[in-house]
């Protein structure tokens, strides 16, 4: 048992507001809903002030694990509650905090079985949260399952299109990731010979012989690359995007794809280095080809939310191929791109469900010259896709810019076809916001009103997180180092 | 001889005989208050009953002339039996579904069945092993035949019996081959003997058999066949029984033999291989094609006898102390999704998947209960069913067996679709014409909260349970 008792637990604190604010949620009467709304942006906002003052308090100087917390859970096993922040993570976790409390408010008008939504819907940030801060393997897998199950009935039950086949798809396929993780991760602790899952222990260079790096790599990457959409493990994603409600949308598409990705960098690069650069041409493959086939996808699609379905395949592309290159600068851009695609696409998502839940329709040709009839609304999703395009200004242009300057050293074809790549994913953006927000309008949908100041909360965030981070990308990029620099120096060694 | 250390079987063979005696005073035809007072007094006797097993917990020492062997092992087992054996009457209430005038036997059954199961796990002779099992069996095959529903119950009991008669036929014959081979009867003797001949052809196909007899209870490949009919033609409390005491004394009675097989012969675990993988797979496969609820479960059993046996045949202390804590896991995930069957289906009906429909506007707390439950036999953290997975994954791994984890992680991810679709039509589908709230009684619900925060808590701090499991495992492996 170690707690300083003088320090806060702050990561703790995190996970305990989500799960108290659930269980609030669960005791409050079926019928008082604003209550549980009220609730819910209460606990949302206690957790999203936590993670901005885990990541502003993260002391960049001093770099490594902060705010460690470790308590024996399962001493036979070697199995630790085991929590702290690093370069990776911090971003994760305010990303997260961000996400969660903007998907409160942005789910403000729910009517239908509001108890159950709110409570599944902090289960799920629980996990999430959980997964980000954790330092064991054990807790990484129960945080990783945690996060997934609730989004069955969380899609199922108020999502739209084809909501239960999306909802079981979605289910499955992650679920089939776990099940190659879990078989690695045990491999891993028992070709360690520590017994511990403690992922500090394990990080030792040289534990693992180059066999067991390759073969556990190879299953880490497929099973967390199943959910960060790695072609062609992705069909789940666009579907299940379109399926989700609002607010699962937006966390779904803006922090669990990333679980995804953090996972292969947490687990299967930080333990299996020498499995990641055995394999790194296959990543690269895989992800120049997701890129590609998403871009070219996304520009056939009719339905505004397949749109950002396929481009969220495309740019978590990005996020592989950073990651592919095995270089400071390709760790540094996945990273900076997992953050920007988690906050563009939640503002993107955002958006869509405010028109959906005026218009009633998501379809591309049904709509038109919205920007007339609710200029403040488009103008969020116009300031998303903008950024999606990777117009400098907003956050994602720094980690495309990133990624794409060590693609090109590393792999000058298949960065060159990237970047080419991503003059269509520009095209089918802007083809949506041309056809959608401008042209004719569609006289149905004339009178509907504008977004009010209170729904345009969330978005004002999420758009002005993506401005500040275009004008001063360092705010994220210092941490981001702390983590990504070490550890490469340390591979290279 | 030392008589204190066998309290609990001695009580639950009091148990017996009182409920006996009470038949032949019982009025024919008690109202339902009267079958509520003898629910409750079995209720009362049971939980004495738990308490004598936790205060005989520690004892340890051999009976009948070295046949029967008390030792935590046992002890752990027998407070599990009992606490089954208590979760099950609760759910009985006055069962509509039984003749009323059985209700006496019916208890006398259950009580009897527990106490055989408890001879069971102690068993350390093959005839004893035999007699209990055997014991065991026919109060079974006459608590499914009681249903009241003639047809249904006779066909079930009447399938249960014949694999069963089959199962012990095979398993004598297999335990004749290992006394031909090892020239003794005693399991401790055996530990001696098995280990140098364990190659020999006579004592592999011997070993094999006579854990047939085990793998019938366990409804293992390929003794599985009475299973899903026994479950679905059976009453939902003998149902429910079947799925929780048995399995779970079936459970121990396996680890018993396989550890006193020493490390075992390459013959004969890749033979449990084999069976493990086919019943995981087939039982999943099977169950996702089931539109009554019972039949679901009793296919998902037969998928997690293969789990069971992939921890068993790992043969080390970390695999049986897995499998230790997957028979506490069990009985407590099958026991919540069968309670909820119970209270669903109150006039003792079979129930359909899609009478679950609005369950979660009807009861929100069973709905929750059948959830979590169900999470929890599909093994998603942060449930029992999870922690007792990881266990033997953990176990299985540590041997070298990644590819039977990985086949077993599959499975996970098939019986997950099935458990979804419950779980979908109890949180989705709404029932054709509404249906009104569903009365559950005040006890109930708190039943069903309890036995859902076990499931949750124990899967995310399941260190103490651990640690039990554990010293039960070397109690198992060091008393050879």
């Amino acid at each position: 048992m170690h707690i300083d008792p003088a320090k806060f637990p702050c990561l703790s604190a995190i996970l305990v507001s989500c799960a108290v604010g659930m269980l609030i949620i669960m005791l409050i009467p079926q019928e008082r809903k604003r209550l549980m709304k009220q609730v819910s942006v209460f606990f949302s906002g206690i957790t999203l002030l936590l993670t901005l003052y885990v990541f502003f308090a993260y002391d960049k100087g001093m770099g490594g694990l902060q705010f460690v917390e470790n308590v024996q859970w399962i001493p036979s096993l070697g199995i630790n509650y085991f929590n702290a922040v690093d370069g990776f993570s911090a971003p994760n976790l305010l990303l997260t905090g961000i996400v969660f409390f903007t998907g409160v408010l942005t789910m403000w008008e729910l009517e239908t079985r509001v108890k159950e939504y709110f409570a599944l819907y902090f289960l799920l940030v629980t996990g999430v949260f959980g997964l980000f801060m954790s330092m064991d393997l054990f807790f990484i897998f129960v945080w990783y399952d945690v996060s997934l199950f609730p989004m069955y009935l969380l899609i199922a039950v108020w999502g739209t299109t084809r909501k239960e086949y999306g909802a079981m798809k979605l289910t499955l396929y992650l679920l089939a990731g776990s099940a190659l993780i879990l078989p690695a991760i045990i491999f891993l602790w028992a070709k360690s010979g520590l017994n511990t899952f403690s992922f500090v222990s394990l990080m030792q260079p040289g534990l693992f012989s180059p066999g067991a790096q390759k073969f556990a790599f190879l299953l880490l990457f497929l099973g967390f690359g199943i959910l960060a959409g790695v072609w062609p493990l992705h069909t789940w994603s666009p579907v299940g995007h379109v399926a989700a409600p609002t607010g699962v949308s937006m966390v779904h598409a803006g922090v669990l794809m990333k679980i995804g990705a953090f996972g292969v960098i947490r687990v299967a690069i930080m333990l299996c280095p020498v499995g990641w650069i055995y394999w790194a041409q296959l990543m690269a493959v895989l992800a120049a080809t997701g890129i590609i086939y998403g871009a070219l996808a996304g520009l056939r699609q009719t339905d505004l939310k397949y749109v950002i379905g396929y481009s969220s395949v495309s740019h978590m592309g990005v996020v592989g191929l950073g990651l592919s290159t095995v270089t400071v600068e390709g760790l540094n851009g996945a990273v900076f791109q997992m953050f920007a695609h988690g906050v563009m696409t939640a503002l993107l998502f955002s958006s869509v469900g405010y028109i959906y839940d005026r218009t009633h329709t998501k379809l591309i040709p049904e709509l038109g010259g919205l920007s007339r009839i609710m200029p403040v609304a488009s103008a969020f999703f116009i300031v998303a896709a903008f950024a999606g395009m990777g117009v400098p200004g907003l956050a994602n242009f720094w980690g495309e810019l990133l990624v794409f300057i060590a693609a090109f050293r590393t792999y000058p074809v298949l960065g060159v076809i990237a970047v080419l790549a991503l003059v269509v994913t520009a095209l089918f953006m802007l083809r949506v916001v041309q056809r959608t927000f401008y042209g004719p309008e569609n006289e149905r949908y004339a009178r509907l009103p504008d977004m009010s100041l209170s729904l345009g909360i969330p978005r004002i965030i999420l758009a002005g997180v993506l401005l500040i981070l275009g004008l001063y990308p360092s705010f994220l990029f210092d941490v981001i180092r702390t983590a990504s620099v070490p550890f490469m120096s340390g591979l290279l060694r | 001889m030392n008589w204190i250390i066998a309290g609990p079987e001695i009580f639950y063979f009091a148990a017996g005989l009182f409920f006996l005696l009470a038949t032949f005073v019982a009025e024919p035809n008690p109202a339902a208050a009267a079958r509520r007072r003898v629910q409750l007094t079995a209720l009362l006797i049971a939980s004495v009953g738990i308490m004598v097993c936790l205060v005989s917990a520690g004892m340890e020492g051999r009976l009948f002339i070295r046949a029967y062997r008390v030792d935590l092992f046992s002890q752990v087992f027998k407070t599990l039996l009992s606490l089954g054996l208590f979760l099950i009457i609760s759910i009985c209430g006055d069962m509509i579904d039984i003749s009323e005038r059985r209700h006496h036997e019916f208890y006398f059954l259950l009580f009897t069945c527990t106490l055989a199961l408890m001879l069971l796990v102690s068993a350390d002779h093959l005839l004893s092993i035999y007699i209990s099992l055997e014991v065991s069996s026919y109060s079974l095959y006459i608590l499914v035949a009681l249903r009241k529903n003639q047809s249904l119950g006779l066909e079930a009991g009447i399938k249960y019996f014949l694999v069963g008669t089959f199962a012990s036929a095979v398993m004598l014959f297999g335990m004749a081959l290992l006394y031909s081979a090892s020239g003794t009867t005693y399991l401790a003797d055996m530990a001696v003997e098995l280990p140098g001949i364990i190659n020999r052809p006579g004592v592999v196909i011997g070993l094999l058999f006579t854990l047939g007899g085990f793998f019938f209870k366990l409804a293992v490949f390929p003794f599985h066949f009475w299973a899903p009919d026994t479950y679905q033609g059976a009453s939902n409390q003998v149902a429910a029984y079947i799925a929780t005491a048995s399995k779970v004394a079936a459970i121990a009675v396996i680890l018993r033999v396989m550890a006193f097989a020493g490390q075992g012969s390459v013959y004969l675990v890749h033979a449990l291989v084999v069976l493990s993988v086919v019943s995981m797979t087939l039982g999943n496969l099977a169950a996702i094609v089931q539109k009554d609820l019972k039949r679901l479960l009793a296919f998902s059993t037969i998928a997690h006898s293969g789990y069971v046996l992939l921890g068993i045949l790992v043969l080390s202390p970390a695999g049986y102390s897995g499998v230790i804590f997957y028979a506490l896991a069990l009985l407590l995930m099958k026991f919540t999704a069968f309670m909820v069957v119970v209270e669903l289906a109150s006039d003792g009906r079979n129930l359909q998947i899609k009478e679950l429909a609005g369950l979660h506007r009807r009861s929100p707390i069973l709905a929750l209960a059948l959830m979590v439950s169900l999470f929890s036999l599909a093994g998603i953290p942060p449930t029992i069913g999870f922690a007792g997975k990881f266990l033997i994954f953990v176990a299985a791994i540590q041997k070298g067996y990644m590819a039977l984890v990985i086949i077993a992680m599959i499975n996970v991810v098939v019986s997950l679709y099935y458990y979804l679709l419950v779980i979908k039509a109890a949180y989705l589908l709404e029932p054709a014409q509404p249906l009104p709230p569903l009365f559950v009684s005040l006890p109930k619900k708190l039943l069903a909260g309890v036995s859902t925060a076990v499931i949750v808590a124990a899967g995310f701090f399941p260190y103490w349970l651990v640690q039990l499991a554990q010293t039960a495992a070397r109690a198992l492996v060091w008393n050879r």
